[in-house]
């Protein structure tokens, strides 16, 4: 069984219809990619693209119109899978009368959980929740439930982390708590899956990265395939017109034709070197630079 | 397919509804109406009503100024036939009921399994 | 079954916390000793205008308790995203449904007992004797309430809650009617009126205020069999309510 992964998508498609039956709107369109074993999959794409679709879709939230999806070869309605799941939803939020302490002590129990009120106040400081152990829900700030989700999220252990959009509505060293606390566990083995709009978190944490626009899958591999697939060159001349510095990017394929011109209309080259691509670019040049 | 679950439920709720008549004026054996006229009218003479399971074998009646005429507690009143024509009174449809019930649950159990199943699908 | 149980507690005391509970319960006690004011002829028909009126003000309070307690549980965790981390990991649809019912359910029973105890609390008040069948009879308005709680979620599911009120208060209106009522209710349709009306529950099935009230004795095995009736209509109520929430898309 060691070809299993723990989330695989075999051409997913999900349609929903219209109001008053009037044909339906196509959100995702036959999308394959998988999650292996101890990676950390970046799902990228711009708002609408089918992201959080994609995703309701792998927890069964949302029934798939085509296509199949397995997690660790089991379909994921399968009770015993979806114990080895955690999920950071894009709006977390929690029946607002409770605290951080009552919830994780009620969620365990609904997962059949053994640990103690001491394991889970271990797990409020880890998220940064500590101070708010008694404090009601209903107080918390969106950051907060950011928190808790993670601390939600984080309590079974899981092998599998499903999180969409989950730093959203955190602040940089918030950010970087969370990035830190997913190394963490996907050190311990975990996989993951994250979905997000901050690039630079992606490009941070993530071994490969799946982008989709407009529903369709329109790049994937890992980082290093997308960032270095093409070496890219930077010249920079000085302007004829103006005298400042102007810098041209091109492949490598043609660098030396682009030199030769330069220096046939005397136009100083003032250096030439490599440029180093980001996953903006790759995104961007991916998905047409535009939202669809 | 909701829809499709919808009809079959709606289906089998008429057929388990139409074969039970909860209208009791309607259904009730002679005995039970004849015994509610009976106990209507006839004040003077002492009843057991072995069909209906009703103990009020005694028919003590009270004057009372403002209704005219009305029995002590536990004793049937004039123009109280819609009274004794609800469940409790007729025991002639607890067996319904009790069926009825068992067809419920037996729906119910359905409907859970049915859906469940096609889910995981 | 842990999951249900646990999240039955769960709702239970979210449901505990919130002030539409003790608003409800604080205007069918209201109303219970509202009842009881009203000045009467003698004895013995102020015990029984008490009696039938007061477990009347029970069942009333019953469709409420069923209304302010569930016909906003599932709209308000869509909206607010409670529901996502709920269906998503810890808990299959079924249990979700099942937990939240059997949460309502408690809450709705104890709110009931209350007013029970209250009605006593009244007759002992007035020195009028309390009636042996007077918590059998509060024991039937639980069941009944716990069916008009089936049906709540059953609306809940695919109406808004100002509408789920107006139709679960209709179909309480309508079950409480017997064929011939109905049917009298447009005589020009009978045989499409009388197919309806037994389509829809019998209501009247937990009635037994009237014969209390009026100190007939009512057989245990009746009891049983009303019990029995309304739990077995309340579960296929629920299973109807969740063959819809089985197939809805949690957007």
């Amino acid at each position: 069984m060691a070809d299993v992964h723990p989330l695989q998508v075999m051409e997913l498609s999900k349609r929903f219809p219209r109001k008053r039956g009037l044909g339906s709107v196509q959100a995702v369109s036959s999308i394959s990619f998988d999650v292996r074993q101890g990676e950390i999959v970046g799902f990228i794409g711009h708002n609408g693209a089918g992201k959080t679709t994609t995703i309701k879709c792998i927890l069964g939230l949302l029934k798939a119109s085509e296509g199949k999806i397995s997690l660790w070869g089991s379909a994921p309605a399968d009770s015993d899978v979806r114990k080895r799941i955690g999920y950071i939803p894009e709006s977390p939020d929690y029946d607002d009368s409770f605290t951080p302490m009552e919830y994780l002590s009620m969620f365990a129990s609904m997962r059949g959980l053994s640990g103690k009120d001491t394991d889970w106040m271990k797990l409020l400081k880890r998220t940064g929740l500590a101070r708010w152990e008694t404090t009601r829900i209903r107080q918390f700030s969106k950051g907060m439930k950011q928190r808790m989700s993670l601390a939600v999220a984080l309590q079974s252990n899981p092998d599998l982390l499903i999180m969409d959009e989950p730093t959203g509505g955190l602040d940089p060293i918030a950010r970087k708590e969370f990035r830190d606390i997913i190394i963490e566990e996907n050190k311990r083995g975990t996989s993951v899956f994250l979905s997000s709009h901050i690039l630079s978190d992606v490009e941070t944490i993530c071994n490969r990265a799946v982008i989709l626009a407009g529903g369709k899958l329109v790049a994937e591999g890992s980082l290093k395939e997308l960032l270095g697939g093409e070496k890219l060159y930077r010249i920079t001349v000085i302007s004829r017109r103006t005298g400042e510095e102007v810098e041209e990017i091109m492949p490598e394929a043609d660098l030396q034709s682009r030199i030769d011109s330069l220096r046939k209309d005397n136009l100083p080259i003032v250096k030439v070197e490599m440029a180093l691509k980001s996953l903006e670019d790759v995104f961007l040049s991916a998905t047409g630079g535009e939202e669809q | 397919m909701r829809m499709c679950t919808l009809f079959i439920s709606l289906v089998l709720l008429a057929f388990v509804g139409c074969r039970t008549d909860y209208d009791i004026a309607d259904i009730a054996p002679t005995e039970h109406l004849e015994s509610a006229e009976h106990h209507g009218h006839d004040h003077d003479h002492e009843h057991v009503d072995g069909e209906t399971g009703d103990e009020h074998s005694v028919d003590e009646h009270v004057e009372d100024s403002h209704a005219g005429h009305a029995h002590s507690s536990g004793n049937r009143n004039h123009g109280t036939q819609w009274f004794f024509n609800q469940p409790w009174a007729a025991p002639f449809i607890w067996g319904k009921l009790f069926r009825d019930a068992l067809i419920f649950l037996g729906l119910a159990a359905g409907i859970f399994l049915i859906t469940g199943r096609r889910r995981k699908r | 079954m842990k999951a249900v149980f646990t999240f039955s507690l769960m709702t239970l005391r979210m449901l505990f916390r919130r002030r539409t509970l003790w608003g409800i319960l604080l205007v069918i006690l209201l109303a219970l000793a509202g009842i009881a004011s009203v000045p009467s002829f003698d004895v013995s028909n102020q015990g029984r205008f008490i009696l039938d009126f007061g477990l009347f003000g029970i069942e009333v309070g019953a469709l409420l308790l069923a209304l302010g307690l569930a016909a906003n549980l599932y709209p308000r965790d869509r909206e607010t995203g409670t529901l996502m981390p709920l269906i998503a990991v810890p808990l299959s649809r079924w249990q979700y449904l099942l937990g939240r019912f059997f949460g309502a359910a408690l809450v709705q029973a104890a709110a009931l007992i209350v007013t029970c105890l209250g009605l006593m609390l009244i007759l002992l008040f007035h020195r009028l004797p309390i009636p042996g069948d007077l918590l059998p009879a509060t024991l039937l308005i639980i069941v009944e309430g716990w069916f008009l709680l089936s049906t709540v979620f059953f609306f809940s599911f695919f109406a808004s809650p100002p509408l789920n009120w107006p139709l679960t208060t209709m179909l309480f209106i309508v079950s409480q009617m017997s064929v011939s009522e109905f049917v009298s209710a447009m005589p020009s349709a009978p045989g499409l009126m009388r197919a309806v009306r037994l389509l829809l529950p019998h209501a009247d099935v937990f009635h037994i205020k009237d014969p209390i009230a009026h100190g007939f004795e009512i057989e245990p095995v009746y009891f049983l069999i009303a019990v029995f009736y309304g739990l077995c209509y309340s579960a296929f109520m629920l299973s109807l309510a969740l063959a819809v929430f089985r197939g809805r898309d949690l957007k």
